[in-house]
């Protein structure tokens, strides 16, 4: 969607808010960090532009101005193809990296499977992990531009942890 | 009344409206525009940044709407949970069947129009605060 050959529309929320009370700043700062927008600079950030964008970060603009700061939205393209490519992959390896630490969390949670002793996952908490897990993916799915292979490595690695999960009853049976 | 939103209406945009109609102004008209400028002078705007019919702080514009019309019904909090995890999907609420619900609206307003959308979605939100009285008088999931 983003590495094409002359570069896409992208939305830039330019905001400014003051310093103190830091609440607002932490909530804006998680708004935008669930969305996986890319950091520009100070007090500026981008997403490729949709429809679904431009109103996520029309909402947070108006949280800001809200809580008495300024903000506004542009639309604009990245002068050179390499300046967006550049921008791709820094939002690309941020990605890969959420993708890895749910991959990491699956492994821990299969390495827990079956067996006996205390080291082994109870059936609930298996389940548990494994809801949780796929609730994380579709969270980082949904602000993934860029599809890095990490992703398809998270998604087998939680899709293993589930059939594990699954077969687990038998298991389950031997626990007073 | 005339009543006013952004076009390509979802969720929030979507059950806003069913509870203006029902709850609020059962002879509400609505508009729908493409930029927030373009909302008539005799229409109130809802779910538009910037007026007070939308979000504010951590409520999406259904909360808001509950809370500026004193809407206390538990039944359309519960929706409300339904609303707000659909659209904003912060995990402030319990809501499992939100995901479901935004795709759906998705899903509904990429072949139909805003008039349309609100047509179908009317005596679905309908549906759902019968199933949520019943949940909420029984204790458990109704048949």
């Amino acid at each position: 969607m983003v590495a094409q050959e002359s570069p896409g529309e992208w939305v830039l929320l330019q905001y400014r808010l003051p310093r103190e009370p830091s609440t607002p700043r932490s909530a804006v700062w998680r708004r935008l960090r669930a969305l996986g927008v890319a950091q520009l600079g100070d007090g500026l950030v981008a997403l490729p532009h949709d429809a679904r964008t431009r109103e996520q970060l029309d909402w947070v603009a108006a949280e800001v101005r809200e809580a008495s700061g300024t903000a506004a939205l542009w639309l604009a393209r990245p002068a050179t193809a390499a300046q967006e490519a550049e921008l791709a992959r820094t939002m690309a390896r941020a990605r890969a990296e959420e993708y890895r630490a749910v991959r990491d969390e699956a492994l821990a949670g299969l390495q827990r499977t079956g067996g006996a002793g205390a080291a082994s996952l109870p059936p609930a908490e298996h389940a548990r992990l494994v809801k949780r897990l796929r609730a994380e993916l579709r969270r980082v799915r949904r602000r993934d531009f860029s599809a890095p292979p990490e992703r398809a490595e998270a998604v087998a690695a939680v899709e293993e942890l589930a059939r594990a999960a699954a077969a687990a009853p038998v298991a389950a049976g031997r626990h007073p | 009344m005339r009543w006013a939103t952004r076009a390509g209406v979802h969720i929030d945009r979507a059950a806003c409206a069913w509870l203006l109609r029902r709850f609020v102004d059962p002879g509400a008209v609505f508009v729908f525009v493409a930029d927030p400028a373009q909302v008539p002078a005799d229409a109130t705007p809802f779910d538009v940044p910037g007026v007070d019919l939308s979000h504010h702080g951590r409520d999406c514009s259904f909360e808001t709407v509950l809370r500026r019309y004193e809407l206390t019904d538990p039944v359309l909090w519960r929706i409300a949970a339904l609303v707000h995890e659909a659209d904003l999907d912060d995990g402030r609420y319990d809501a499992p069947e939100a995901p479901g619900f935004d795709l759906a609206l998705r899903a509904l307003s990429m072949v139909e129009g805003d008039e349309r959308v609100l047509e179908l979605t009317g005596p679905l939100f309908d549906g759902v605060y019968e199933f949520f009285r019943r949940e909420l008088l029984l204790g458990r999931e109704p048949s």
